[in-house]
């Protein structure tokens, strides 16, 4: 048994090397947020005729139920085949009762099977369970999303992982583009028309809102990443289909988006300057980047979209004081990390040394976990929720007002209340804290 | 293996960081894969809680099982320079529990005094959220307390009140209020708000609350047997068991006072309990015998959930609002015996025991009560039923954590229930009325209602008056199928009962073997069912 060194110094972090010579402190990982498993909040929302089986736990089935303020629907979609003291001991879990329950109360398409951590611990064949519970009409698809190995948006990589096979074969010379990641059915259509108007041909996206509607991809696909956690299958699908995997920034900002754009039309052999359109959607958000210009922005590691995000604060002239992410990948976030130039990228921080940075620095804006947001705000700071990027049409040049207006907002509403007392108005708030 | 949705408790995790958040200078360090801290949102989210909570998790990868490397130390470490706790808690989650590590042996390599450090590890598939804080709360008192002089003043210990307990801190302002009444002293309040320090004084009351039969009770014991310190378990929820529980307090202080040779406390005048101090402590008695709560007597109300609360509530509905009890029941099968015993004579059946959600839905689905008392579950399945619920008892909700003085406890708790029973469930006059002359274009509720609840059902037609005769009816599979003039006269019942009244016309055209509700078996139904 070996120690992993504590980060109470500095020598003990390392730097990783991408191209532009940007360094990316690598620390501990000691932080708070949410283990793959949570994608199922979204993905069974996107993927209309799926049901989402996780083989799991007690702490799976609490963590769903409450984390994520999700109660049982008319029908959920999605359910925990328990794992009780008896299922430690069987070799193989048996699921065939489950699945036709499942079956015969939700008729899926599709059913994912995800993992966790207990029956990764154990070792269970989770390929060959698949393989084995899967039938012609409904197949029953592996998706590695434990916490052992996974987190928080990462798991949406496995879901859609597992859907390539699904994904029909495009022919050669079929060229268009497939846009990687689950967007609601608006920015979809946002994203389609963009595309067209600039004269690329759209071939789908890859999650479709059905099953059996997913794209087909080939060897003139290109692949375009709309969300910056989705690296696995981005490297599947060039690998198994000879697609194109578009590098640009991710979609997000007047900055982002024009690269995104520019770079995706280019692909297709098509000159478009975006220059003035790029100008015109500053100017849209002129009042906002006023607010934000040099203010001290502070990321803490959660939803994995912190890259992107701090890119636009960086180019709308916010003082990123810190960007911290869960995962990096040097390749898939290299554009990212190059616009970040000169702003400290931490991969997989340790939070006890983010806090007294945060106390030393005092950013004006703090984004952070559901778990941390109220206790910044007891420390005296302005925070906003890094999930709620998630669940916002951000995405593209549509996307731009909202997403400035989801940093600023926070600043604009503190210098709106009235003046905090904190000795005051926290008393007997948390006895514990006292 | 069992498909499972919603489980009533939390994990065992849950249970021990439920303790630990509660307490001053004590954290948690769950050994466990990323994301088991998930609970620490429910923490800040609900609580709202200023500070971090104190929980951190030492992140165990599936890499760092493949080397054999483990943060563990380097965790604590790193708690003890940020956090300086006096007590860390050690807990795996159920994986890491598989993988049978000396923990202690573990957190010895952190180079941490072994004082400092309790290794809490429970089996996490056997043991569930109440249990782990009840257990870990009595392992901390019996490390901590300590024997010592009494409190030259009667005083007495609260526990068992925890983070993210029901109505906690209304409930702890009111028995503040009526013990600050009879002047007793709180001596400590645990585990909420309670150091280490406190814990050591324990001892020192005379006499130790211990209201939740979920947690804290156990702690109550070991100090009655180690201690010989006498202990209070009934809630005081109610108006009666308020004044039995007022009496009890003073019957134990002023025999232990007796010995001391310390002046006996005296019951003052009720008023004194009240919120002004000049009136009848609660509203209660007198509400329940006004002429418009008289057609509560008739409502049936069904009870549901944890033991504390299901006990107390079939007793204030119907000794104290006089009203039937159809059924009651607990998810928690460890207390089940203790809910039996207590409600014993109070049920027309068994005691129902599940931990499965969807059999008491069901149970409420087939009898359709005027109240149902429940979870936040209960509250969600009678919302698709369109059956009154009131949420009695834990899981806390976000609702559950307003900023307003609602307490289930005192005097002042039994006002706060008494009002959320009369307006959760349909009134009496109004009830009436709407009884003898049909709908009384009240239709536009029930539109109104279809279109808040979370089910998409397509909302019924009826709202258009006219148009109702013409609608066809469609049955989904299984379903006994009606006639239009059936339904049309079904339209004239009105809407909140409307749905019993099908289900039991259906159950009753079934038992005659009818295949469809005509005009007839509907009038049937009516007379033999006194509909």
């Amino acid at each position: 048994m070996h120690f992993i060194a504590g980060s109470n110094s500095q020598k003990k972090t390392f730097m990783m090397q991408v191209p532009g010579d940007i360094q990316v402190i690598k620390e501990d990982n000691v932080t708070h947020s949410f283990c793959g498993l949570a994608c199922v909040g979204w993905m069974y929302q996107k993927i209309k005729d799926s049901f989402f089986l996780i083989l799991g736990t007690h702490t799976c089935a609490h963590f769903l139920q409450n984390a994520l303020g999700m109660m049982i629907f008319a029908k959920p979609r999605f359910g925990i085949a328990l794992m009780e003291e008896g299922d430690l001991s069987k070799q193989e879990p048996s699921l065939q009762d489950i699945i036709s329950e499942i079956k015969a109360d939700h008729h899926p398409s599709v059913i994912f099977l995800l993992s966790s951590c207990t029956p990764e611990v154990m070792k269970v064949d989770f390929k060959g369970l698949a393989h084995l519970l899967s039938t012609e009409d409904v197949p029953v698809l592996f998706v590695p999303a434990s916490g052992l190995v996974y987190n928080f948006t990462q798991a949406e990589d496995s879901v859609l992982s597992a859907l390539v096979p699904f994904c029909p074969q495009a022919p050669a010379g079929q060229k268009s583009v497939v846009f990687l990641g689950s967007v609601n059915d608006v920015t979809a259509d946002d994203l389609r028309a963009e595309a067209e108007a600039l004269g690329i041909a759209v071939g789908g996206f890859l999650p479709e809102s059905r099953f059996d509607k997913m794209p087909a991809i080939g060897p003139d696909t290109v692949l375009a990443p709309i969300q910056p956690y989705l690296s696995r299958v981005a490297v599947k699908l060039s690998r198994e289909r000879g697609c194109s995997v578009l590098h640009s920034l991710f979609p997000f900002g007047p900055d982002g988006t024009r690269a995104f754009w520019e770079d995706l039309a280019r692909e297709f052999g098509i000159t478009v300057d975006l220059r003035d359109r790029e100008k015109a959607a500053w100017e849209k958000i002129r009042n906002q980047t006023a607010l934000l210009k040099g203010k001290k922005v502070f990321l803490t590691a959660d939803t994995m979209m912190e890259l992107p995000l701090a890119r636009f604060l960086h180019s709308a002239g916010a003082d990123v004081v810190e960007c911290s992410s869960a995962y990096i990948n040097k390749k898939f976030h290299a554009r990212e990390l190059v616009a970040l130039d000169g702003v400290r990228v931490v991969e997989q921080p340790n939070f006890h040394r983010q806090l007294e940075d945060v106390r030393r620095i005092r950013p004006d804006l703090i984004i952070t976990s559901l778990m941390t947001a109220n206790p910044f705000v007891g420390n005296g700071f302005v925070v906003k929720w890094s999930m709620e990027f998630m669940l916002m049409s951000i995405h593209s040049w549509s996307g731009v007002i909202t997403l400035a207006n989801m940093f600023v907002s926070p600043l604009q509403r503190r210098s709106k209340l009235p003046a905090f007392d904190r000795e005051v108005w926290l008393e007997g708030v948390m006895p514990s804290a006292e | 293996m069992r498909l499972a949705f919603w489980l009533y408790e939390g994990t065992a995790l849950h249970g021990i960081s439920r303790v630990t958040n509660s307490m001053k200078g004590v954290h948690t360090v769950y050994h466990a894969p990323q994301g088991d801290d998930y609970i620490t949102a429910t923490y800040t989210m609900l609580e709202r809680t200023p500070q971090f909570p104190g929980l951190s998790i030492s992140v165990v990868r599936g890499r760092d099982l493949a080397q054999g490397v483990s943060r563990l130390p380097a965790t604590l470490q790193q708690v003890d320079h940020h956090y300086s706790p006096e007590l860390i808690v050690i807990a795996p989650s159920c994986s890491t529990a598989l993988l049978q590590e000396d923990l202690h042996q573990l957190a010895a390599h952190s180079g941490l005094p072994q004082e400092k450090i309790l290794v809490y590890a429970l089996n996490p598939f056997r043991v569930s959220e109440n249990e782990a804080a009840d257990g870990l709360f009595t392992e901390l008192v019996k490390r901590f307390a300590v024997a010592q002089e009494k409190t030259a003043r009667p005083s007495v210990n609260l526990l068992g009140f925890t983070s993210l307990g029901f109505h906690l801190r209304a409930n702890l302002t009111s028995l503040r209020r009526m013990l600050q009444t009879l002047g007793i002293t709180v001596n400590v309040v645990a585990p909420w708000g309670a150091g280490i320090d406190d814990l050591r004084k324990l001892p020192a009351a005379w006499l130790n609350i211990a209201p939740y039969r979920e947690i804290g009770t156990t702690a109550a014991e070991y100090l009655a047997e180690t201690f010989d310190m006498p202990a209070l378990y009934e809630a005081p929820i109610g108006v009666e068991p308020t004044l039995a529980w007022l009496r009890s307090v003073i019957g134990k202080l002023n025999a232990a006072g007796a010995e001391r040779g310390v002046p006996p406390i005296v019951m003052p005048q009720l008023s004194a309990f009240s919120l002004d101090g000049l009136s009848a402590p609660s509203g209660v008695p007198w509400f329940a015998r006004t002429a418009d709560m008289e057609s509560f007597s008739n409502k049936r109300a069904f009870v549901f959930g944890d033991a504390t609360h299901t006990v107390a509530l079939v007793k204030f509905l119907r000794d104290e609002l006089g009203m039937k009890i159809i059924g009651a029941g607990t998810y928690l099968e460890r207390h089940a015996d203790w809910v039996r015993k207590e409600l014993e004579g109070y049920l027309p059946g068994a005691l129902i025991v599940t931990d499965k959600f969807q059999d008491v839905a069901k149970i409420i689905d087939d009898e359709m009560p005027d109240l149902v008392c429940g979870t936040q579950m209960e509250r969600h399945s009678c919302r698709k039923l369109d059956v009154p619920c009131m949420v009695v008892c834990p899981p806390t909700h976000i609702e559950n954590h307003l900023l307003g003085y609602y307490p289930f406890f005192g005097f002042d708790g039994a006002d706060v229930i008494a009002d959320r029973v009369y307006l959760s469930c349909k009134l009496g006059l109004e009830k009436h009325l709407i009884d003898f002359f049909g709908d009384a274009g009240l239709e536009y509720e029930e539109h109104e209602a279809s279109l808040s609840s979370e089910e998409s059902a397509p909302a019924p037609s009826g709202s258009n008056g006219q148009a109702a005769a013409e609608v066809a009816v469609t049955p989904a599979d299984g379903e006994m199928k009606w006639s239009d003039e059936a339904e049309t006269m079904l339209k004239k019942v009105p809407f909140f009962v409307r749905k019993k009244v099908r289900k039991n016309t259906e159950n009753f055209a079934l038992e005659r073997g009818e295949s469809m509700v005509s005009v007839e078996v509907f009038r049937q139904a009516k007379e033999s069912l006194g509909g």
